[in-house]
């Protein structure tokens, strides 16, 4: 044992990292040089820079948005300052004119669409158009027993889960398989939708505001998502036009709601890339779990 | 020693505690195990041969083994057993087991530091030695710094390591792992591999032939074993080397994967999967092999290596881990974890198993040598002999310490501290030490071998 205590601390030339051969040095031993020799400290690191992360973070200001777009709709159809037919023709125009955009992206990143799924749209589209307006009857009396309150808590904390599962990257061109968070987010903002058009009072009302809902929750994010591919100027110029069309549609009711939705849209989209910039770091070493690499040459 | 992962249960971890405490006992200490119960009945206290105490302390488990985080409700349970045996150190082991974390955050309220401060309970003209009860830690895995996972458990780990007297880990490796996540003084960490029975684990009686070379796989069949690796590799040598089996024992979820890729390429008759393994049969698994393949993509020792290569496989292992510290570059053909890389190192391993450069028995000699239970035993003696001098920490250092955490986990523990130190007053009031049925007479190795 008088063997392990041969050498000073601080000469490490015989210290070896093995384990199979008993080193002539205590077990505590610290190799002052070498200890830590493979701890990497931000080696695969491309900090993110302010500008291309606040690009990005406008996917996540076009969603709030949306949500707020979409409450003071709500709002119009029930103090009955619109009209729900309107609402209607609004939704179905969103349609076309989404659709018209859906095909043209396509058509301009050189693999447009087929046309039976042409025709396999319009059919789902009407499928769901008249189902919808079998179903409003039923979904107005959905929330009768429930108060307004736990209705308001509830579809605040629905839009909430919608805003934290979607799905904000960018859709692999070969890989259209949606993954399990953003059907969630998609069903959480539908059913905060249901649960708020419940509220309402005429048939008519609850079938628009259910198919503006799909418009707005269901369909135009796909059409969001295909948008990362198109020139930054779009995507800046459309969370531009949908952030003042919120704020100024949540103004119509109350000035310092729309105080609010710009402060928080502002928030979002420039003060969090800004923190996310200060706060990184990276930490990797030996004992990282490798990646496998396989299907290789 | 105190662990959620113990026996009954079969594991790495489980059969290290039991040889180490084997091993003590033999050296002439006293040892008890502490673990959960398990749910048909074994609760309780239940004797180990040749001799260790176990208690079974019904805690519910919560996954995988593993009791629920709770500070409080263990420790009665904790008092009871360490003054009724009169214990002087806790070991405790696996980073996930939080009975483990636990014993060591209690261990200071036995000590006569914590009795001089509030001790009613001592009793009247009886000087007490200063006796003071050490704690040491052993890691036995690595467990990264930058998921979600790791930093919460990783702050965890730090608040019971905060006041450990000695940390003893695996592998360098392991060590600057466990120094970096649970941010300790490196000087009291220890590393001390962990060992092989050799005995159990002998060669075959006549060398194979080497017209048919065989590669075998133990293994649990996960992602984190590197499965993928395997499928990836497995078609290409087969076709590469027509005189190659494969071998693979272990189940798990990606057992799957292997039967999709055995039924792909046709290798029915190649690939043979056993199912899982049970731990006395692995060495009959392994002396059917030449060569000994594991793919894993993080290790921290890599016990199943040593065991391959005391039965004189030739190994083939990624380059993760501790894994290059275990085994001399003659023994061991180390692969970058990419499928090309493995199959390169395959393709080397069979041409040295097939030019006969490999000798299995002196592998089983040099394999015996280089890790015996006897050094990892005495290694962990000179461990509790060097705690044992250490000046223990006082309540108010340790207050310091336990605040030093972090902004929200410092307070956090400060405030577990203190809620401890009442319990312990409450519990002294209410079960007091002269009403504990102490043991007077313990199981030695000579009352063993009478009986």
């Amino acid at each position: 044992m008088d063997s392990t205590r041969q050498h000073s601390p601080t000469d490490d030339k015989n210290w070896e990292r093995v384990l199979w051969r008993r080193l002539p040095y205590p077990d505590n031993y610290v190799p002052p040089r070498r200890f830590l020799e493979s701890l990497r400290k931000n080696a695969n690191f491309t900090p993110y820079t302010y500008s291309p992360m606040v690009v990005a973070t406008t996917s996540v200001c076009q969603h709030i948005a949306n949500i707020f777009t979409f409450l003071s709709v709500f709002i119009r159809l029930k103090e009955r300052k619109s009209d729900p037919r309107y609402i209607i023709w609004i939704s179905i125009l969103l349609f076309v004119i989404g659709y018209a955009s859906w095909e043209a992206l396509f058509f301009f990143q050189g693999s447009p669409l087929r046309k039976d799924s042409r025709s396999r749209v319009m059919r789902s589209a009407i499928l769901v158009f008249l189902a919808l307006l079998a179903l409003a009857p039923v979904l107005r009396t959905l929330t009768e027993a429930t108060s307004s309150d736990s209705i308001w808590a509830l579809s605040f904390s629905l839009f909430a889960l919608h805003t934290l599962l979607a799905d904000y990257t960018a859709p692999l061109p070969h890989d259209s398989h949606e993954r399990l968070t953003s059907v969630l987010s998609m069903n959480a903002a539908i059913s905060a939708s249901v649960v708020l058009a419940s509220r309402l009072d005429s048939d008519l009302s609850v079938f628009a505001l259910i198919l503006f809902a799909l418009q707005v929750f269901a369909l135009f994010p796909l059409l969001r998502r295909q948008l990362h591919y198109a020139p930054t100027a779009v995507r800046l110029g459309l969370t531009l036009l949908l952030s003042t069309t919120s704020v100024v549609l949540m103004s119509e009711h109350s000035h310092m709601v729309g105080w609010i939705v710009s402060l928080i849209l502002i928030f979002i989209n420039f003060v969090s890339p800004a923190v996310m910039v200060w706060a990184q770091r990276e930490i990797r070493g030996e004992w990282d779990v490798a990646v496998p690499v396989v299907g290789g040459s | 020693m105190v662990c959620d992962f113990f026996h009954p249960n079969i594991g790495g971890v489980e059969n290290h505690i039991y040889i180490l405490s084997v091993n003590l006992l033999r050296r002439g200490h006293k040892v008890v195990a502490v673990t959960h119960s398990y749910p048909d009945s074994r609760v309780g206290i239940r004797w180990l041969a040749p001799g260790i105490k176990v208690y079974h302390v019904p805690l519910r488990v919560l996954v995988s083994n593993a009791t629920l985080p709770n500070y409080l409700t263990f420790l009665p349970w904790l008092r009871d057993i360490v003054l009724r045996e009169r214990i002087t150190i806790i070991h405790g082991h696996a980073s996930l087991s939080s009975f483990a974390q636990e014993a060591i955050l209690h261990s200071h309220l036995f000590g006569s530091g914590f009795e001089s401060m509030f001790g009613w309970w001592r009793r009247n003209g009886e000087q007490e030695e200063s006796r003071e009860i050490r704690t040491v830690f052993t890691d036995h895995s690595l467990f990264a710094l930058d998921d979600a996972t790791g930093i919460l458990t990783n702050k965890l780990l730090a608040a019971a390591l905060n006041n450990v007297d000695a940390v003893i880990c695996v592998s360098h490796t392991a060590r600057e792992n466990t120094v970096l996540r649970a941010q300790i003084d490196p000087r009291t960490a220890y590393v001390i591999p962990s060992a092989v029975i050799a005995e159990q684990f002998k060669p075959p009686p006549k060398p194979l032939s080497t017209d048919t070379i065989t590669i075998v796989v133990i293994s649990r069949l996960a992602y984190r074993k590197g499965v993928d690796l395997l499928v990836a590799s497995a078609p290409r040598i087969c076709a590469l080397f027509p005189q190659v089996q494969f071998l693979v024992g272990g189940s798990g979820p990606k057992l799957i994967n292997l039967l999709q890729m055995r039924e792909a390429h046709r290798l029915q008759d190649r690939i043979t999967l056993l199912g899982a393994v049970d731990h006395h049969d692995v060495r009959n698994v392994l002396v059917q092999g030449h060569i000994y393949l594991n793919t894993s993509l993080t290790e921290s020792f890599g016990i199943g290596l040593l065991e391959a290569a005391c039965t004189g496989c030739f190994i083939v292992s990624t380059r993760v881990g501790g894994v290059p510290e275990v085994l001399p570059k003659d023994m061991i053909e180390f692969a970058m974890p990419n499928e090309d890389d493995v199959v390169r190192a395959l393709r080397k391993a069979i041409a040295i198993v097939t030019a006969g450069k490999h000798d299995p028995y002196r592998a089983h000699e040099r394999a015996k040598s280089m890790y015996t239970w006897e050094d990892v035993t005495k290694r962990t003696e000179t461990v509790y002999a060097d705690i044992v001098k250490k000046r223990p920490t006082d309540l108010w250092t340790r207050m310091h310490r336990t605040l030093r955490l972090g902004p929200f986990a410092g307070l956090i523990y400060f405030i577990i501290l203190l809620v401890e130190c009442l319990f312990f007053l409450f519990l002294e009031w209410v079960c007091p030490r002269d009403q504990i049925h102490y043991v007077e007479e313990d199981w030695t190795m000579e009352s063993f071998k009478q009986v």
